[in-house]
């Protein structure tokens, strides 16, 4: 054995030694995290430390990553870092929310407290899609009355609070129905509840699960991660699934609208739609409670049984002022609300409306004029307004319904 | 100088052709400084490593990506077992095909079969301490091959396992045989069988007189040998620990099924193939225990080479033995291709 073959096999091994020194400097540098919530490091950030904290309510500091995502929080290799994440991307896709955002503390938690987010928005008609599918079985004869029986999944309900809450909703299975009609609505038209993936192309782009509402997304680009939740949903949300088009009854077929809204004040709405003033100032969250948007905790039939905001709700009517509540308590849920969406700066002695319910507006005010003022949820813009009482206004008391407010409020266009 | 151990193992001078790397491959002396390379690793891994179903695959992880230079050590432990698996391989096929086996070495043959056997069982007990989702064949159906030995299954199956079904238990036995139990035995009968070598006369060689070229090596040449292998040896582990790391799989967690590769660890590919064919029993344990104890009765079974033979490749008298390895190695590469190349994801 020559000394040159014994320095050769030194100089391989030393280069070697520099593939080593190589590989580690190209590793990430482990960048550790230990959020509060578990007390466990977890080293995520290593390689997303660019990206945005996701709301306020959900510090880093505080949640980390893994509590919501899963995932390998040491791994320092995507691949396997990535191998357990929940829902892929979206931690809130309903199969997986239970794990992601539940428990007592997080959105599992009491009714009373409002904490019960997930068991309300997997009873609400946007979840079970139950109002379509009983109006289609309906229609073609396959259940003999408009009362769900069937939902996008099965799904119960222990605890009913309205007079229209159903016990149970059996899923709804296309195989086992004899109408072609229904079986082509169950092919063409399953695809704006909130676990269904979007009609492809970007008027639809949105997520599933709780993101499909709370994380607004600007593109179709689907496969870019969009990491934020936010209760400020503008209204161009709820378009990725409300009024895009319409499902025709004769070809079972989802027809998109031909115009492509632009300016939301002349083509926001479909052509034949009346609205008034404030319908396209504002976004849908300003007038609809979580209870309509989010479900009340029960099964329904058909949205009409959740929806009940008004006209009347924020103005009143000739002879009675709105409902408004002075808030006293500073756990009062207007409170949170108002955290997690700061448009407003609310404070213990303001006058809020409440809604029929008793849920608080919670961005609106009484005004020492007695009129009042609301902020934007999604613009923050500030509007003003007054009661209907004690002014002109003709409407019939029992006439209550947005249609009759259009008569006269209407939008010309 | 004091003669020590060292001195015992290398004589003053040895012959030459039988020094020749094309000789020996030089398999056997790859194969001890392995070991010192597994040992070495696995020691530092021990400082981090968990022994528990919740801790193992966590400290794992934090060995390979966030303890500095974990990552090469535990690569260069996991690509160090490996190729001892292979190295020993060789060095037992290197031995029958040149008659090394042949009396008075017939011991040091027994020895050695233990020692292979001994790394089998180390590599599989370390593979499984991984308790990640990669190891599912293993811990699930490789392990419950032991429960279709008549009679005793069961209960062996409760002493490897450390009950009825893989738990905590199971982690601490594998973890104790692995760097204990198994590690002692290698170690010891390692020494003994290199102990035996020079007991036995050194390295076969024909008698002096039928000798073709009766050059022989100094030990500083022979060390010069051993350092060259050493420094080449271990700059391709290195490089083996750079381009393709350890394989590591996520967790298995406690409630979660394992689902992750249902594929043996290699060395373990053909007992698999085997057994997508029939009877678990027959052809899980026995055909492979039948083998195994073919080879290891070799030398008591089939006419070992004449001493006029000794020292080169395939000695003509000791030919049904090589065929006898030839086969049976022959079958055991091809039932790996075969599992390899048809069966990706089967039990």
């Amino acid at each position: 054995m020559s000394t040159r073959s014994l320095l050769t096999a030194a100089a391989l091994l030393l280069a070697s030694l520099f593939g080593v020194i190589w590989y580690e400097y190209r590793r990430p540098e482990p960048v550790a995290l230990s959020p509060t919530l578990t007390g466990e490091e977890e080293y995520c950030v290593a390689c997303h430390a660019d990206l945005p904290e996701i709301s306020a309510a959900h510090p880093v500091e505080t949640f980390g990553c893994v509590i919501c995502h899963g995932g390998e929080r040491l791994a320092l290799d995507a691949d396997l870092a990535h191998s357990t994440m929940r829902g892929d991307r979206n931690p809130s896709d309903f199969s997986v929310v239970q794990a992601s955002c539940g428990g007592s503390e997080c959105h599992s938690g009491s009714p009373e407290e409002g904490r019960d987010h997930i068991h309300r928005v997997l009873t609400s008609v946007q979840t079970t899609y139950a109002g379509a599918i009983a109006q289609i079985r309906f229609t073609y004869g396959a259940q003999p009355d408009l009362t769900a029986r069937m939902g996008v999944s099965a799904v119960q309900d222990d605890m009913i609070t309205t007079t229209t809450g159903l016990p149970s909703l059996e899923a709804f299975v296309p195989d086992a129905e004899s109408s072609p009609s229904v079986v082509a609505f169950a092919e063409n038209c399953l695809n704006c509840h909130l676990s269904a993936e979007p009609l492809p192309g970007e008027p639809y782009a949105r997520l599933t699960g709780c993101a499909a509402c709370h994380t607004p997304a600007a593109s179709a680009d689907l496969d870019r991660p969009i990491h934020r939740l936010t209760t400020a949903i503008p209204y161009t949300q709820c378009n990725t699934c409300h009024n895009r088009g319409n499902y025709d009854l004769r070809d079972m077929r989802f027809h998109p609208r031909e115009d492509q809204p632009g300016n939301r004040l002349q083509d926001y709405y479909q052509p034949i739609a009346q609205f008034v003033r404030c319908e396209w100032t504002l976004d849908c969250i300003d007038c609809h409670t979580r209870r309509e948007a989010m479900g009340d905790g029960d099964l329904h039939s058909s949205k009409q049984e959740i929806q009940y905001v008004q006209c009347r709700t924020c103005h009143g009517t000739l002879e009675e002022l709105p409902l408004t509540k002075t808030i006293t308590d500073p756990e009062d849920l207007a409170f949170r609300m108002a955290f997690l969406n700061p448009v407003i700066d609310l404070q213990v002695g303001d006058t809020v409306i409440v809604t029929e319910q008793g849920e608080p507006l919670w961005n609106t005010r009484r005004l020492p004029d007695g009129t009042f003022e609301l902020f934007g949820k999604a613009t923050g813009q500030r509007l003003t307004f007054r009661p209907v009482k004690g002014t002109a206004c003709q409407q019939k008391i029992d006439e209550q319904e947005s249609r009759y407010c259009h008569a006269c409020h209407a939008v010309e266009r | 100088m004091r003669p020590s151990f060292f001195h015992h193992l290398h004589p003053p001078t040895i012959p030459a052709p039988q020094a020749r790397f094309r000789y020996t491959l030089g398999a056997g002396g790859i194969s001890v400084y392995l070991v010192l390379v597994v040992i070495a690793t696995g020691i530092l891994e021990m400082f981090y490593y968990v022994p528990t179903p919740e801790g193992a695959a966590e400290s794992v992880q934090t060995i390979a990506y966030l303890v500095p230079y974990g990552w090469l050590v535990r690569n260069l432990h996991y690509w160090g077992a490996q190729a001892l698996i292979a190295a020993v391989s060789v060095h037992l096929v290197r031995v029958v095909m040149t008659g090394g086996y042949a009396p008075p070495r017939r011991l040091n043959y027994l020895v050695g079969i233990g020692l292979l056997l001994l790394c089998l069982f180390l590599d599989f007990t370390g593979y499984v301490l991984r308790w990640d989702q990669g190891v599912r064949w293993a811990l699930v159906t490789g392990t419950n091959l032991i429960t279709t030995i008549p009679l005793v299954g069961a209960g062996l199956y409760g002493f490897v396992m450390g009950g009825d079904q893989p738990g905590p238990a199971t982690v601490v036995r594998f973890y104790a045989w692995h760097v204990f139990g198994l590690t002692l035995l290698l170690v010891g009968m390692g020494v003994w069988h290199l102990f035996r070598i020079r007991r036995d006369g050194g390295i076969s060689v024909a008698p002096p007189v039928a000798r073709v070229d009766p050059s022989r090596i100094s030990r500083s040449e022979l060390v010069r040998r051993e350092v060259f292998a050493a420094l080449i040896a271990t700059a391709v582990l290195i490089l083996l620990s750079i381009a393709f790391p350890a394989p590591i799989a996520a967790p298995i967690r406690e409630g979660e099924a394992i689902s992750g590769d249902a594929r043996a660890p290699w060395f373990f590919l053909w007992v698999q193939q085997l057994l997508r064919w029939g009877d678990p029993f027959f052809l899980g344990v026995a055909v492979p225990a039948g083998l195994l104890l073919l080879i290891t009765l070799l030398p008591y079974l089939l006419p070992g080479p004449r001493p006029v033979e000794l020292g080169r490749w395939f000695p003509p008298s000791s030919r049904a033995a090589q065929i006898a390895l030839g086969v049976v190695g022959a079958a055991i590469l091809a039932l790996t291709l075969l599992s390899l190349l048809f069966n990706n994801s089967s039990p």
